[in-house]
């Protein structure tokens, strides 16, 4: 098929080419970055957090008529409180272990700090999330111990939630060790995880996301630091861990069994006792709701092009009825005149791509200097240029088969 | 070169047939030049649509350059109408997106020719009516009678070996109509094989030989006693 007549005639419909071709690219355009929006909060919400997710749920409570806290005495009373709780948490029979945690990845409740490599130091090395527990952390979380050792049960301090923190000793993740040692050798190093006070790494972790998921924390995502400290205040958090499939029994009588042991307290009817899928799934609602949308706008989008692919193309059948005519009695077979449209379809949409490439890369760089957004790939924008090709060629297809199907005795017809 | 033998048309509705061609028998001979008139709605542009594989027919025979058309796919009927058959429209159906030289083309296009034969062959037959020098212009910047040189050279450079008109003339005043008569009756000389179809009494006269559509037949005007009984009423009145 030879280009030079389909292009002299579109010549003598510029109108209508723009206009198509203008869509085109628009739909390119937004439709690439969408989809790379769309890819990056997927791989947001099925980022791991480094903890073995299944059969964990958290108990959030509040004391009624608890000690304050701020004096050591107090401080004491709520520790003893919530070892108790701790304890009764352990001894339930769908319960493989229970802690109790100040925050847990993707709760939204951060305890976060500059972290130092000297005493006093001006400007933090990193920033880190902070874990306050006890030995019983890691194995509960079902966190990856990879270099060095857990924390001993002698090493377990208490200090109330207004205290001021010293952790002798601390258990961090890789990726914050990588950062603040980068040549590997972080066990056995001291960093300030207070200003004044030197902390010893004596662990390391895989991998322990930071409870925000807010853009903020996007810098610090997987530095966490884990602190061998139970914090005292009179609202806790009980992570517990169920036997495997006992998740929901666990859940059932884990509320019971706290009531029974002291009824002084509150747990939320809805959000006391959560799984930990759920609270995953809470985490990043806004990013399956923004997913969602962008897929939304997308088919809105491919579905309006190609609607108006159609209805040019079948609107351009219309007004050449005679002249396809023409061509049939002159030799063209049906294929001829199936292939001329998909041919010119495939010049106006060629046309729309090359612009929709670089609407596409423009739109990008504006998001990417206004919304924190990534550069896109140029993955996307060719998978966005062989979806709006193929979206031309499907869409002109009914109509350029009705094309086809003029019978060349049209040619004769005066009307 | 075309044949029809008891030949006929029907077009079928759910209540009622008609017959645009009935027991239709003609027989054309290479390189002639006859003219088919016949009253209005009398089967002539359906005889010229069967003619020109436009359209098929419901039953007879139809031998195009001693082929048996009848059995033939689209395809091949695409094929015979591009290679064997030319065509000139009563209103030229030039394609107006396409200048002259385009319009010419465009059946050289769909027979696969070389860029180089299809060049050469364009500006012959444009040379041929005279029109090599408005290659570049398009159908609207062209008279009726120009138009109707550029449909007949697009008709002549396929170099087909029939060349059908219908009504060629129809839309043209008199001295355009005086050339393109002209034309066709040079490029009859030629050798080609023409069948036109006309109103024009005195144009038929300039064909070798007449052939008369009444009814969806080809009749014999000087023995058919339809002709004569209409003739001889009209005799009365007079």
């Amino acid at each position: 098929m030879k280009l030079h007549p389909i292009l002299a005639a579109l010549r003598r419909h510029k109108a209508g080419v723009v206009l198509i071709g203008l869509q085109i690219a628009l739909t390119l355009a937004i439709v690439c970055n969408a989809i790379f929006i769309i890819g990056q909060r997927i791989q947001r919400i099925q980022r791991p957090t480094g903890m073995d997710e299944n059969n964990l749920f958290m108990i959030s409570q509040l004391w009624v008529g608890a000690p304050t806290g701020d004096d050591q005495g107090s401080t004491d009373k709520l520790d003893a409180m919530q070892r108790t709780d701790v304890q009764i948490l352990r001894n339930l029979p769908d319960v493989q272990s229970a802690i109790a945690i100040n925050s847990l990845p993707l709760i939204n409740s951060s305890w976060t700090t500059g972290i130092g490599m000297k005493p006093a130091q001006e400007r933090e090395t990193a920033h880190a999330a902070l874990y306050f527990g006890d030995e019983q952390m890691i194995p509960a979380l079902g966190l990856k111990l990879i270099a060095g050792r857990n924390f001993n049960v002698g090493e377990i301090q208490h200090m109330g939630a207004r205290g001021h923190n010293r952790p002798p000793i601390v258990i961090v993740t890789r990726t914050l060790a990588d950062k603040l040692f980068p040549k590997g050798d972080a066990l056995g190093k001291t960093i300030y995880v207070d200003r004044d006070t030197p902390s010893t790494i004596i662990g390391v972790v895989a991998r322990m996301q930071v409870p925000s998921v807010d853009s903020w924390a996007r810098d610090f995502t997987y530095s966490s630091v884990l602190i061998p400290t139970r914090l005292d205040a009179n609202f806790s958090r009980y992570v517990v861990r169920a036997k495997t499939g006992r998740l929901d029994a666990a859940m059932k009588e884990s509320r019971a069994a706290l009531f029974a042991a002291n009824p002084m307290r509150v747990i939320d009817d809805e959000d006391g006792v959560k799984s930990f899928s759920d609270i995953r799934a809470n985490a990043y609602k806004a990013d399956r709701g923004m997913a969602i949308l962008m897929g939304v706008i997308c088919v809105i989008l491919l579905a309006v092009t190609g609607a108006g692919i159609v209805g040019l193309t079948s609107f351009w059948v219309g007004q050449r009825h005679k002249q396809i005519g023409v061509r049939r009695a002159l030799g063209a077979r049906k294929v001829d005149i199936l292939r001329y449209f998909q041919t010119e379809n495939l010049l106006i949409a060629g046309g729309g791509a090359i612009a929709g490439i670089l609407l596409a890369v423009g739109l990008n760089l504006w998001l990417m200097q206004h919304y924190e957004m990534d550069r896109m790939p140029v993955l996307y924008v060719l998978a966005g240029v062989a979806v709006v090709l193929a979206l031309g060629q499907a869409s002109v297809f009914v109509p350029a088969r009705r094309a086809a199907n003029v019978p060349p005795v049209v040619a004769t017809r005066t009307v | 070169m075309l044949k029809m033998t008891h030949l006929s048309k029907v077009y079928r509705t759910e209540v009622v047939e008609t017959y645009a061609l009935r027991d239709f028998n003609i027989d054309v001979k290479e390189g002639e030049f006859v003219a088919v008139m016949g009253p209005s709605g009398s089967g002539k542009t359906t005889f010229l649509t069967i003619a020109g594989l436009l359209e098929s027919f419901s039953g007879g025979e139809y031998r195009l350059d001693n082929v048996d058309v009848s059995g033939l796919n689209d395809n091949a009927r695409s094929k015979i109408r591009n290679e064997k058959i030319g065509f000139v429209f009563q209103s030229f159906n030039l394609i107006p997106d396409l200048n002259v030289h385009d319009n010419v083309e465009v059946p050289l296009r769909y027979r696969g020719m070389k860029s180089s034969e299809r060049e050469q062959r364009i500006m012959q037959s444009l040379e041929r009516v005279g029109l090599a020098s408005r290659a570049r212009h398009y159908p609207a910047e062209l008279s009726g009678g120009q138009q109707q040189r550029v449909a007949i050279a697009r008709a002549l450079a396929g170099t087909p070996r029939l060349l059908l008109a219908d009504e060629p003339t129809g839309n043209l005043d008199t001295q355009m109509a005086r050339g393109v008569m002209e034309l066709l009756e040079d490029i009859h000389r030629e050798g080609a094989t023409i069948v036109m179809v006309t109103h024009d009494p005195e144009l038929a006269t300039r064909a070798q030989r007449s052939v008369h559509i009444i009814d969806g037949q080809a009749v014999d005007i000087a023995e058919d006693p339809r002709f004569h009984a209409r003739t001889a009423a009209a005799g009365d009145r007079i």
